[in-house]
């Protein structure tokens, strides 16, 4: 689990940087406006190695000005989150809007650096599958595990994140671009005193604060509307 | 671009906080149930009981506590039954652990019938119980008749099992 988000962060420079050197000779990434389409294949390499994990978004930008682009993603997640007392499913959908503002303004590149912010809303459920009644003195009477399931419906949480990025594009049009976020959420709603122990779009949640990362590695086009 | 990257760094340090998926020790567990003994001439005086041992009673099988092995007390922590909502334990007065005989000393049973609640602690540590006590005997409701020996009476204090703070049970010997 530790060195899974640390390997594929590297991949991702070595991916970018090798496509960077092979891509083609046009410096005029920077200058391109239009709308881009992409999705995460984060999500569906995560999808198909991880048994705990399925996910999908896709997510679209328009550049309004040379520096201002709005971002909106949609997306779907389900994730089982597992441990020695806790076994819950969360399954739902999620939506981001918000700006990013282009970093670089160096024209001999096919990078273009970003940061910005978004809002994300989620709607979920929850399922706590099966515990384990935490008991110090268990050995005694033995541990109490239920299999009863715990179904909390109709969950929500709004958040705010920041967002830092780059996307290189590596064939004409086609861009291939990596992005960390970091989060907080503004408001949430528990049912039975639970915690929401992850939130689709969001990432998994701490008990002791608000805060929470991602991480997106995605792929996207360009349809270039006006080509200045 | 190096500025970025370090950027990028910190987020993932954070990323990779996963330290409150480990149940912490030092985390409030299911509450003990909390029994202290008093005069059974004099009902407001704590009076020590001397070698106390106490075993629990799980499917006729009884299981020594280990704290709990013949000590002079005048206040003991027992844990209650989590998958069942009754619990039995025999309590005995002049234990000795050298004796092989079960139980050792003098044996008197305790019965205990209560509702379980759960509550969430954190992601962690999941759920503990708290407990709320409907009854205390001191014999067995399934013999027929309950033969009482040390202990005249059982009362209950405090209905509400939530924390180790207070005293739960009352016990006149």
């Amino acid at each position: 689990m530790k060195i899974n988000p640390m390997s594929r962060f590297f991949t991702s420079i070595i991916l970018t940087l090798t496509f960077n050197s092979f891509s083609a000779s046009t410096n005029d990434t920077i200058e391109k406006f239009g709308i881009r389409a992409g999705i995460d294949i984060q999500k569906i390499i995560k999808s198909a190695t991880d048994n705990d994990y399925t996910g999908l978004s896709i997510s679209g930008d328009i550049r309004l000005k040379e520096s201002l682009y709005i971002f909106s993603e949609l997306g779907n997640e389900e994730k089982i989150i597992s441990n020695y007392y806790l076994n819950s499913t969360v399954k739902g959908s999620y939506l981001k809007c918000g700006v990013n503002f282009k970093l670089n303004n160096d024209i001999r590149t096919q990078n273009i650096v970003y940061s910005g912010f978004n809002l994300g809303f989620s709607q979920f459920d929850q399922r706590v599958n099966s515990y384990t009644i935490y008991n110090t003195s268990s050995i005694y009477w033995g541990e109490s595990i239920i299999t009863d399931a715990i179904n909390l419906t109709d969950l929500k949480a709004f958040w705010l994140e920041l967002v830092f990025g780059l996307k290189t594009e590596i064939l004409n049009n086609l861009f291939l671009g990596f992005e960390l976020q970091l989060k907080n959420i503004l408001k949430q709603n528990n049912k039975q005193g639970i915690t929401n122990l992850y939130v689709p779009g969001f990432n998994r949640t701490y008990d002791s604060s608000n805060l929470g990362a991602g991480f997106s590695y995605s792929i996207s086009y360009l349809i270039p509307v006006v080509k200045k | 671009m190096n500025k970025y990257l370090v950027l990028f760094l910190i987020i993932l340090t954070i990323y990779n906080c996963e330290s409150d998926d480990i149940c912490p020790e030092s985390t409030l567990t299911t509450p003990r149930l909390i029994v202290t003994f008093y005069d059974e001439e004099n009902p407001e005086e704590r009076k020590n009981i001397e070698s106390l041992g106490v075993y629990i009673v799980k499917n006729n099988e009884l299981m020594l506590i280990s704290e709990i092995n013949g000590i002079n007390t005048d206040s003991i922590a027992i844990p209650l039954r989590d998958d069942e909502s009754v619990s039995n334990f025999k309590f005995c007065k002049d234990f000795s652990e050298d004796v092989t005989v079960i139980p050792s000393g003098l044996p008197n049973h305790v019965y205990f019938d209560y509702e379980i609640n759960e509550t969430f602690i954190s992601r962690a540590c999941g759920f503990i119980n708290n407990y709320n006590l409907s009854i205390a005997l001191p014999y067995d409701p399934l013999d027929t008749p309950g033969p009482t020996n040390w202990i005249s009476e059982l009362i209950i204090l405090n209905n509400s099992v939530t924390n180790e703070n207070q005293s739960h049970v009352k016990i006149l010997h």
